[in-house]
């Protein structure tokens, strides 16, 4: 159950980044691409963060690493 | 028959060194998803313009495509002076043969769409190696239509990305993805539904720890 979430979890927060880049996108329009790009690569750096702290560390369990 | 059978005979060649550190190893991935996210972006943006807004390509409250015929139309016009905008009558005669037909209608949709999905995969970073590819046909079809603009640009980026699509979508979903579903040539352990620890060149040189939820 434990994995079930961690992978939910990591799946959820990059489609929460394909979201969140689309509402922006498309609702703010391109008049500052660089201020436009921010929120996304953050949503990106955070979507990063979840799989590394979450998902990564249930499936990369010390019994069963690489 | 000698000479064919020395020359090309069966031996595979390898990537040098700094190759592999660029294109395959995950030292680099953070800056791979910072290209592959402009990449995406800039997708995204061109595609926003086709499906919202009032200069949109589908979803009209007329017949749909019709910016994509005034395109089309430009583009397969042979100018009196000067070059035409395609050099290649293949290219023209192509374009000529879906104007004719009216595909114009569904094709916008087609780009339009194409372009958002695009966009979208390369941002999440799933199936990058395939959105890149995508995304450089488009690229590659806008240029033979004589449409430069930032094309060029997006297109060696889209080939670099390509390149790299081992590496690419690691700082996004491929990273699960990737292993879970595997390669054409080595099933994934999500297909396999087995688990498994897999050494440094396992699954077409994508190393990593996943395993299927038990």
């Amino acid at each position: 159950m434990e994995r079930l979430t961690a992978l939910a979890l990591g799946i959820i927060a990059w489609v929460a980044v394909g979201v969140l880049a689309v509402l922006i996108v498309f609702n703010l329009g391109d008049k500052n691409q660089v201020l436009m790009f921010l929120p996304i690569a953050a949503a990106v750096v955070a979507a990063w963060g979840i799989g590394e702290v979450v998902t990564e560390r249930v499936f990369n369990a010390p019994d069963e690493g690489v | 028959m000698a000479v064919f059978e020395r020359a090309f005979q069966k031996r595979e060649l390898h990537d040098p060194g700094i190759v592999r550190m660029v294109f395959s190893n995950t030292y680099l991935a953070p800056l791979w998803a910072l290209v592959r996210l402009y990449l995406g972006y800039q997708w995204l943006i061109a595609g926003s313009h086709k499906v919202w807004g009032d200069t949109r390509w589908i979803a009209l409250p007329g017949p749909d495509g019709l910016a994509l015929k005034g395109f089309w139309e430009r583009a397969v016009a042979v100018p009196a002076k000067g070059h035409p905008a395609i050099s290649y009558d293949w290219y023209r005669s192509f374009l000529t043969f879906m104007l004719d037909n009216g595909w114009y209608h569904w094709f916008a949709w087609v780009i339009a769409l194409g372009e958002v999905a695009v966009g979208i995969m390369l941002i999440v970073g799933v199936f990058t190696g395939f959105a890149a590819l995508a995304g450089a046909t488009m690229n590659f079809n806008f240029m033979l239509a004589g449409s430069a603009s930032i094309n060029p640009v997006l297109f060696i980026i889209a080939i670099l990305v390509m390149f790299s699509w081992k590496v690419s979508g690691w700082v996004g979903l491929d990273r699960w993805l990737l292993p879970a579903l595997g390669t054409p040539w080595e099933p994934g352990s999500a297909l396999h539904g087995l688990r498994t620890k897999r050494g440094p060149e396992g699954r077409g040189g994508v190393t990593s720890s996943y395993t299927p939820p038990a």
